[in-house]
């Protein structure tokens, strides 16, 4: 046996699972098409955003790597919806995108017990419906007794820009092909999703004046839990909008656009829908908003979020310079749509490993999902549970209550997905308890667990709750207006930075324990209330399916939830529940059938 | 529920027991059909009889009957079923459904059918209540309304409310899942939406004391001294000769109790001894049950010939009618009251309407058409989604954040989502979709 874990793919989600593996003991390899292309941000230059900087604090607080990564490569913060109610407020950074693609690639080099290779994955090889290695286009067959599969865009991708298409998983980048077409064969089923990217330009050819100026927030909260603050040098981003003079230029040559010009079958997203899908749907909108920012510090390309588009290069163009402070725009790289096969996630265990082939697990964009953050929380989870199964350890599943992870993978093997997957906060329905402050709460101790988490970052996690508790009792042995400091804190316009002033010893503590404490406070009583529900969702997880339960014994239950339970394998009630489409009155025959 | 099986063949009399022209007899279960065709003689076997369609023919010899064949998935259960149509009377449907027991099919529970036809999916649970209230229904207008909310009214009004809140929800939740600088500055929380779906709510949710009345009925209590016409006017609502009525005073000596209408509302009737100081055991015993009687009506009408005839305990009651009869003899009581005479017919009609308006003064009177909520259930769901979206507007206005805001709100969907269905993510990020241009 050549490794005992194998990678396929060095993405967001491949960079996550072979550290999981490789932290964990067990020796492991990554295999990539390009050793230059780790970790790549081939989107948008940012990370975090709305329950996406959830996802990146659940990474971290769990051990993995891309709260360190971001951290050290942003090049503006700001913690978004502040005026939204701090259990939706969430951070955000832009990174240098070319050091954050150096520093992973760094951090794999010097990890132990792991290698870099660079081929590609043409084929799996399996011995009586077990993963046994994988074979590569140079001919290499690489022996392992586990496999990660995270291919990303890239199996059979093809890139369209107006009239020109390509085999490519981005653009230059060749796509990975042969592999969808054997895993077809294998009986996964394979389904086209669709996304895109705008064009990035010049930064010396725009007119910053003519749009308006963000900056960062001057404090800066770090993502990775092990860092107690971060000190860098912001760069700002810039505001225009688009005006009828673009949205006649999109409707006049939406005719050449692949995608209404019916190329792309591919389903695309609808929360990142490209500029001529928005003036499209939205004919009143009289304007569109477009972010520019920055891909890195040492390089002038600027990234249009808000102008993603597929349509022909000329028109590109055309748009772009339509728009106030774009007029003298040099294109750098054009904007292209992609469309590449994905799995259906319905053929995973809540684990992430495969239900066809026994030892491989799937994560990232290959499962249906959009956004770094998706893919390298998969990919945490996969190799997780790649390295606990490999240790005869119980799978690690986290559930809806636990983590924006857990809400995450359940859709994916519950509902599948027929669009590019990207995780909202609207999606959590326990979002009051899963804020992004307390993490470390949820998930430390869980890490730790799976070997993943350092005895140094459990302690920091003690000492930070341990002093939460004593500015509590601080705050209960203090008065504020008349009041007890702890109850006149759970008034909303009330803040322990108003408290501070006229009880100094508040700033003794450190912000984290501040906010946790301030929070805990503020939403006790509703979190109360939701912890009602919590308990009637963990009552119905309790009861467990068996992997061998026979469907067909179950009397009274319509053919249709029959079908979706057989297809879905529901491993609790919990889960059957929540198949869409599947009918309350056979959740309930359910019910009495396991009783 | 879970004493109901749904393998095996049930059968039920659907249409009321008693003499009528005809009689229906529902079979429901896998291979009924096959079953039955050995004990059916007619031109086509009735396993080659299409799904939909009619058969004339003997059934076993009891009875020439019209049977109507439905194959699987088809019929009220979504099950394989069959309706016979035999002559109605009593003997014959006996027969029938005695042979029915013998070659081993079984005798439905009650609400069998509507609980298989709603394990089959073929209705949810607003339409299924429905029926259940219209099996049970009593008169005319009751019927009327159950009839109408199966044809779903009930679940279009509910979903239209349903998809005001779920809009409410799109705009909360927007803001939540994309940054203040990517959606509209101005969204902040839907407060004229809100107030605008709590009175559509408000008005539903009271229908439901109407709709109680009319299928569950109220309690006309009639009272007043002895020999003041009570049994007549009860003989007279029942339309029988049921009270012995005679011109001796004390002649009703218990209650007696008889089911009427008044304007579409089921009544239970009671008429009582006359109320007066009385040696007799019997009759004292009558008097003491009339007394308690009176506290649990819903209405009492009291009869007298003069105004020195009221019992000021009982006429100053709220939910009482005072009613001077035998006007025909020249009764005339003071100005405002009500005089009727059951030989001349005198001041009848205005009774009846004085009584439809006096109960259904608690409930808002029913105009032929209007929605009506009948089971508890679904008055909960309606009471406590209008409670959650007062807390929203509350919460709002005291300036917590829209995550909390968002609480209410989804608690508000939760209860909707209790009577027409869950309302799952999905349906919101559909909305939001639908609704809003997001997304970089």
């Amino acid at each position: 046996m050549d490794y005992e874990v194998i990678v396929i793919g060095g993405g967001h989600a491949g960079i996550e699972a072979s550290l999981a593996c490789a932290r964990t003991g067990l020796k492991t390899l990554l295999v990539t098409q390009s050793l230059d292309a780790i970790g790549r941000l081939s989107c948008n230059p940012a990370v975090g955003g709305l329950a996406k900087g959830n996802l990146v604090r659940e990474i971290d607080a769990l051990g993995g790597q891309m709260g360190l990564l971001i951290d050290s490569t942003m090049i503006q913060f700001r913690m978004l919806n502040k005026s939204r109610g701090p259990a939706v407020q969430c951070p955000r950074a832009q990174a240098d995108k070319f050091s954050y693609s150096r520093l992973a690639k760094q951090t794999l080099e010097n990890q132990k017990n792991l290698n870099l290779f660079m081929d590609t994955v043409t084929d799996l090889l399996t011995e009586q419906g077990r993963i046994c290695g994988v074979k590569t286009m140079r001919g290499h067959e690489i022996s392992a007794k586990t496999v990660v599969l995270t291919t990303g865009t890239f199996m059979n991708g093809r890139i369209f820009i107006g009239e020109y298409d390509h085999v490519a998983g981005r653009l230059g980048e060749e796509a990975a092909l042969g592999l969808g077409d054997r895993l077809r064969e294998k009986g996964f089923n394979v389904g086209r999703l669709k996304t895109g990217t705008p064009a990035r330009i010049r930064f010396s050819s725009l007119h910053t004046e003519e749009m308006e100026r963000q900056d960062g927030d001057e404090e800066i909260v770090p993502f990775s839990f092990m860092n107690d603050s971060v000190v860098k040098d912001q760069i700002p981003c810039w505001i225009t909008y688009t005006n009828s003079k673009t949205h006649q230029v999109i409707l006049d040559n939406i005719g050449r656009s692949p995608l209404y010009g019916g190329k792309i079958t591919g389903r695309g997203p609808r929360y990142c829908p490209s500029i001529e899908d928005k003036v499209m749907r939205f004919r009143d909108r009289e304007r569109h908003q477009v972010f520019v920012e920055p891909e890195g510090a040492g390089s002038e390309e600027m990234y249009l979020n808000g102008l993603s588009s597929s349509l022909p290069e000329d028109v590109q163009a055309d748009f772009i310079h339509s728009i106030a402070g774009l007029e003298d725009a040099v294109i750098m790289r054009p904007g292209y749509a992609v469309e590449y096969d994905y799995l259906d996630p319905l053929q995973l265990k809540p684990s992430l490993e495969s239900k066809l082939i026994e030892n491989l697990f799937v994560a990232g964009q290959t499962n249906g999902t959009s956004g770094y953050e998706e893919a390298a929380c998969q990919g945490l989870m996969a190799g997780i549970n790649a390295s606990l199964k490999l240790r005869n350890m119980e799978a690690l599943v986290l559930d809806r209550t636990e983590a924006y992870i857990g809400v995450l993978i359940d859709d994916l093997v519950t509902k599948g997905t027929k669009e590019p997957y990207r995780m909202f906060t609207s999606r959590a329905e326990y979002r009051l308890s899963l804020r992004h402050d307390n993490a470390d709460e949820r998930l430390t101790q869980k890490g730790f667990d799976a070997g993943l988490v350092s005895k140094e970052r459990l302690e920091k996690l003690r000492e930070k709750v341990k002093d939460s508790e004593l500015l509590q009792d601080l705050l209960k042995n203090n008065s504020y207006n008349c009041r007890n400091a702890l109850e006149a804190l759970k008034s909303p316009e009330v803040t322990l930075d108003k408290m501070a002033e006229t009880i100094p010893a508040i700033k003794d503590y450190t912000p984290s324990v501040r906010l946790r404490t301030e929070l805990n406070v503020k939403y006790e009583g509703y979190i109360r209330r939701q912890d009602k529900q919590v308990e009637r969702f963990k009552n119905l997880e309790k009861i467990v399916i068996k992997p061998d339960f026979d469907w067909d014994a179950v009397d009274g239950i319509s053919t249709e939830s029959r079908e979706k339970f057989k297809q879905v394998m529901p491993q609790t009630l919990g889960q059957a529940s929540r198949i869409s489409g599947v009918r309350a009155a056979d959740i309930t025959v359910l019910l009495a059938y396991l009783r | 529920m879970g004493a109901y099986r749904t393998d095996d063949i049930i059968f039920a009399l659907a249409t009321p027991w008693g003499t009528g022209a005809l009689a229906v007899i529902r079979l429901s279960g896998d291979s009924c059909i096959q079953a039955l065709s050995p004990y059916f003689k007619s031109k086509i076997p009735l396993t080659e009889v299409k799904s939909g369609c009619t058969v004339y023919g003997n059934l076993a010899d009891l009875d020439k009957c019209v049977l109507t064949v439905y194959k699987d998935g088809h019929g009220y259960t979504g099950e394989e079923a069959i309706e016979i149509s035999c002559h109605g009377g009593l003997q014959t449907v006996k027969a029938i459904l005695e042979f029915l027991q013998k070659i081993g099919f079984r005798q439905a529970g009650r609400g069998e059918f509507t609980l298989r036809a709603f394990m089959h999916g073929k209705m949810d649970l607003t339409r299924s209540e429905a029926v259940a209230e219209l099996i049970d229904s009593k008169t005319q207008k009751s019927r009327s309304a159950s009839l109408q909310r199966l044809d779903g009214n009930l679940q279009r009004r509910i979903s239209e409310i349903r998809k005001a809140v779920l809009e409410i929800m799109a705009t909360v939740e927007v803001q939540l899942d994309y940054a203040e600088d990517e959606t509209e500055p101005d969204l902040g929380y839907p407060v004229e939406e809100t107030r605008k779906v709590l009175e559509q709510i408000d008005r539903l949710r009271r229908t439901y004391s109407t709709g109680k009345l009319y299928s569950e009925g109220a309690r006309i209590v009639l009272a007043g001294p002895v020999n003041a016409g009570k049994s007549s006017l009860f003989n007279y609502m029942l339309n029988e000769e049921r009270a012995i009525v005679s011109p001796v005073e004390g002649t009703t000596r218990d209650f007696i109790e008889g089911q009427c209408s008044i304007h579409g509302i089921p009544v239970r009737l009671y008429d009582t001894a006359g109320l007066r100081e009385s040696t007799d055991v019997i009759e004292e015993e009558g008097i003491r049950r009339s007394r308690s009687l009176l506290d649990a009506a819903d209405l009492i009408l009291y009869l007298a010939e003069t105004e020195k005839d009221l019992d000021p305990e009982i006429t100053k009651r709220d939910n009482c009618i005072v009613v001077f009869s035998k006007t025909d003899l020249g009764t005339v009581g003071s100005v405002g009251t009500t005089g009727i005479s059951i030989i001349t017919g005198h001041g009848l009609e205005e009774l009846y309407n004085l009584i439809e308006k006096k109960l259904c003064e608690t409930a808002p009177a029913l105009e032929e058409g209007d929605l009506v909520i009948q089971s508890s259930r679904q008055k909960d769901c309606l009471d406590r989604a209008y409670d959650a979206l007062v807390s929203a507007l509350e919460h709002n206005n005291i300036g917590l954040g829209l995550d909390i805001v968002a609480v209410d709100v989804k608690e508000a969907l939760d209860s909707l989502g209790e009577i027409t269905g869950e309302v799952t993510t999905d349906d919101i990020l559909d909305s939001i979709f639908s609704r809003f241009c997001v997304g970089k």
